[in-house]
């Protein structure tokens, strides 16, 4: 049995490598910033990609955003994704909650699915569910910090959700919504599949097609009342030669100084 | 005035501690505007731990049992906790920022289509704060009406029980339709707690650099002569090198140690969330590029093998 998977992927400020600050002047996110893929959602893109690769079927990625914004939709038909859907949300950024209702209704439009993906994203240390939201809004069983699929036939789907203290293994019916939270290690198994060359001329100039939705139509009952810079956390890093008694003793000597 | 709903979780019988500190954290806000606050409790053979709260500074405590609550799903859980809210009106509804807390609160948010904001670290008045991007960022969110919120370990101490206190204890009716009751849960691999990380000051953490099984009895050696507790990444718990008790980071536990050891540790986000905040840090990793450097006081490069037995040796000279 083939499946229909919808994968909602989101491009996210780049905030790896970067010194210095966030924000501009003015309170608002520097124009300078890069983006990236955001990492859970390539791992919830890749779950879709293997069931398709297993059983067949149909990969369909969804993002909201303006035409800038969703380099990341191209990523994924560079990586094998069947169709793209871009969700316009207008001019200003919008909330988790009016997204989620965005996807929501653009997902609603597009026909029949069984399962869909997306990341639960802890890139930045902030954490928002949205596709709890999704999933609420659909009206369709989720299931969130998935680690991985055990199982998906029959109709329903097994996830194994990492939790503390260790993993539940939680069966939801189809159609189902997985908030993927991997944490990938490098040669994880797992780790998302790199863009194919084919596949990048191929979708190079591809026509990203927006979905029919009214941004103007939803409203966030969050507003953001203000960023503030913090504050470089204030490390005085020492680099101590693995082979050095004297340096590794007084550093023992420092840290372990009142304890 | 603000009335408050503190979400209880309950896990073996045992409040979990995050739910303590929004109690504390509500308690606080209620004070400052002559509000209340109230608890509710969602599970079964939960009674007992649920009574308990009245003394952590709850007014009410809402018990919600029922045999089929045993084991939390987002379904059934969301329909106990939303039910109850259609009938009992608050200004903020508080959940722990636990992997219970951030599923269920969203999906409560949803049922009643009011404002949700998750991972929260400050709570003053109406406003919500939250770290944000690489923790550079500090965001101030303000919401309208009911808001549902998660609160991060840390937003307030749990003080200490206070048995001249006591709340007033009262059962909900569990109605769970079929519906709600679609998803199950087939098996669940939790550990026993044996470790208590959150209380140790020194930590000896190990990560997918420690490489087997057998070389964590460098990581067991250098903590003996510390006097430290184990810690480890979820690699490490997912390689079965460790119980899942030991785990630090996002699905695991927060610590802030005086001293923490990171050995073998890439320093992944989803780690460095559990430990960024320690007194001190030393990080030894074979790959000079590895992110645990960037919040390291003190780095070493090298190789555990030969690292670690000389701490060792140093400690114990």
């Amino acid at each position: 049995m083939s499946y229909n998977c919808i994968v909602i992927v989101r491009e996210v400020w780049d905030t790896r490598d970067l010194t210095g600050s966030v924000l501009a002047d003015n309170g608002s996110i520097k124009d300078s910033m890069l983006t990236r893929f955001e990492p859970e959602d390539m791992n919830a893109l890749e779950m879709a990609l293997r069931i398709k690769d297993e059983h067949g079927g149909k990969v369909t990625a969804f993002s909201v955003g303006t035409p800038k914004q969703v380099d990341v939709l191209r990523e994924c038909l560079y990586r094998g994704v069947d169709e793209v859907v871009r969700v316009d949300a207008g001019a200003s950024s919008l909330g988790t909650q009016a997204a989620a209702q965005l996807l929501a209704d653009a997902i609603g439009k597009a026909g029949q699915y069984d399962l869909i993906c997306v990341g639960v994203t802890v890139a930045d240390g902030e954490s928002s569910m949205l596709g709890t939201h999704v999933a609420g809004k659909l009206g369709i069983e989720q299931v969130s910090y998935v680690d991985a699929i055990e199982e998906i036939g029959e109709g329903r789907v097994v996830g194994k959700r990492g939790i503390e203290m260790g993993y539940e293994y939680i069966e939801a019916p189809l159609p189902a919504l997985l908030s993927v939270g991997v944490a990938l290690v490098e040669d994880d198994p797992r780790t998302p599949r790199s863009a194919k060359a084919m596949l990048k001329l191929k979708a190079k100039k591809a026509e990203i097609p927006s979905a029919d939705v009214d941004a103007s139509a939803v409203t966030s009952p969050v507003s953001i009342a203000g960023r503030e810079a913090v504050p470089e956390r204030a490390v005085e890093s020492k680099d101590v030669a693995a082979e050095d008694e004297t340096a590794l003793k007084s550093m023992l000597d420092d840290v372990l100084k009142g304890e | 005035m603000s009335n408050i709903l503190v979400y209880a979780e309950i896990e073996d019988g045992v409040v979990h501690d995050v739910s303590l500190q929004c109690l504390a954290k509500g308690r606080e806000i209620a004070d400052a505007s002559s509000g209340k606050v109230d608890c509710l409790a969602v599970g079964s053979g939960i009674r007992a731990a649920a009574e308990g709260l009245g003394a952590f500074g709850a007014e009410a405590v809402f018990v919600a049992e029922d045999a089929k609550l045993e084991q939390y799903l987002t379904s059934p859980f969301k329909k106990v906790v939303s039910d109850f809210l259609k009938t009992n009106s608050y200004d903020l509804i508080l959940f722990p920022a636990t992997t219970v807390g951030d599923d269920l609160a969203p999906a409560v948010a949803e049922a009643l289509g009011v404002a949700c904001v998750l991972h929260c670290d400050g709570l003053a008045g109406d406003a919500l704060t939250r770290l944000e991007f690489d923790r550079k960022v500090s965001t101030t969110y303000k919401a309208e009406g009911c808001t549902i919120a998660s609160l991060k370990d840390g937003i307030a101490v749990a003080g200490a029980p206070d048995s001249s206190r006591s709340a007033q204890v009262s059962d909900v009716a569990v109605e769970l339709d079929a519906a709600s009751t679609k998803s199950k849960v087939l098996r669940r691999d939790v550990a026993k707690k044996t470790v208590n990380l959150k209380d140790a000051k020194i930590i000896v953490a190990g990560g997918a650099g420690v490489g087997t099984k057998e070389n964590f009895s460098l990581i067991e050696e250098l903590a003996d002569a510390l006097g430290a507790q184990i810690g480890a990444t979820r690699a490490v718990v997912d390689a079965g090198w460790l119980p899942a008790d030991h785990q630090i980071g996002q699905t695991g536990v927060t610590v802030r140690p005086a001293v923490y050891i990171a050995c073998g540790i890439s320093g992944a986000v989803q780690h460095r969330v559990g430990m960024l905040d320690s007194g001190k840090i030393i990080a030894i990793n074979t790959d000079k590029n590895a992110p645990i450097f960037k919040i390291a006081h003190y780095k070493i490069e090298g190789d555990l093998k030969e690292v670690l037995p000389k701490l060792v040796k140093l400690i114990k000279a």
